[in-house]
């Protein structure tokens, strides 16, 4: 009688642990991608100052702004907008570059935020939020300097 | 005096047709789409990343991909972490891979003339701290002074020494061998 009861208990045991150990399975294969615009920001400055970073030291800015599992820091970015187009997934590009630079930053936006695009205009200073993906350096093989790259990005203070 | 003003109008003509007439040093494109895509009996994986940078010179073939690999988006939140982690990309210490090489039928793309070009490329790719030797063809667009390059081909993920930890969910399931297709549109600059 007794024997049975451990069992049993055993067996309950075991069934919820699967179950829990399940279910967080479960949750983390659905696990929905972390929301950066509602997420709090880490870094405020602008395009010329991470732009120098970058270009200073490349290995303590990586340091500092990429994270190992792609959940990079989240950055308000202010800065001159100097250009404006669109990538193939049909997302607007948001170039932020002072006149006296030699990089800037491309801030790609989303489904959502893309209509915010159409409020400002080359030329004006304007501050976007966004995930950083990479940094700022000079290429030899392009011949160019790359800009640091910002994604899921939206305009901040219009 | 009024033929030094002659002479120096001369050679102003002069320098204005040689800028115009030598073409493009380089076409640059910002504006590029990479897939890559795996499928196994399990499940299909693909992820799209859209902030390349590509340059072509016309005059040498030079082919370059600069490819910032946290901007590979997936479907699921986990498998892109997996993707970026320690075990697999080191996004965060390899944030860039780099594709470069040499187009080798240079002679048969006119990149002044409209058309679709057949263009073969051999060179390298470097992946974390590894390169490998690549080779590939794909087409070359040449539309009104613009450029837009296509092409598909597959990665062994283990030259590049991603290996497949035991454990590791988005490893075992991500196929050993992944079609990566290219699309980017180049202005002259």
């Amino acid at each position: 009688m007794k024997r049975r009861k451990i069992i049993r208990i055993g067996a309950i045991l075991a069934l919820a642990g699967l179950l829990i150990g399940g279910g967080i399975g479960l949750y983390m294969f659905n696990m929905p991608h972390r929301n950066v615009q509602s997420a709090q920001t880490d870094f405020s400055l602008t395009s010329s100052q991470i732009v120098s970073e970058y270009l200073t030291d490349k290995e303590a800015a990586n340091i500092k702004y990429l994270a190992a599992d792609g959940d990079s820091k989240i950055l308000e970015i202010t800065g001159v907008v100097s250009g404006i187009s669109e990538d193939f997934n049909g997302n607007q590009v948001v170039l932020l570059k002072g006149n006296n630079d030699e990089a800037g930053v491309s801030a790609t936006f989303t489904a959502d935020s893309n209509a915010s695009v159409s409020k400002i205009v080359v030329g004006e200073t304007t501050t976007v939020k966004g995930v950083i993906r990479s940094g700022a350096a000079y290429d030899d093989d392009l011949e160019l300097y790359e800009n640091v790259v910002l994604e899921q990005s939206s305009i901040i203070n219009n | 005096m009024q033929k030094l003003k002659v002479l120096l109008a001369g050679a102003a003509l002069l320098f204005s047709i040689a800028a115009f007439s030598q073409s493009a040093e380089k076409y640059i494109s910002s504006k590029s789409h990479i897939k890559f895509f795996s499928t196994t009996p399990v499940e299909d994986i693909e992820a799209n990343n859209y902030a390349s940078v590509s340059t072509i010179n016309p005059k040498t073939g030079a082919v370059v991909f600069s490819v910032p690999m946290q901007s590979f988006e997936f479907e699921k939140a986990m498998m892109q972490k997996h993707f970026n982690n320690e075990h697999f990309l080191e996004s965060s210490v390899y944030p860039k891979s780099k594709l470069k090489g040499m187009i080798t039928n240079l002679s048969d793309i006119d990149f002044n003339k409209d058309g679709k070009y057949e263009a073969n490329f051999e060179g390298e790719i470097t992946i974390k701290d590894k390169t490998q030797k690549l080779e590939d063809s794909g087409t070359i667009t040449v539309a009104g002074g613009s450029l837009t390059l296509d092409t598909t081909f597959d990665l062994t993920l283990g030259d590049f020494g991603i290996t497949f930890d035991e454990g590791e969910m988005v490893s075992t399931k991500i196929a050993k061998s992944v079609e990566v297709s290219v699309k980017s549109e180049y202005q002259s600059n």
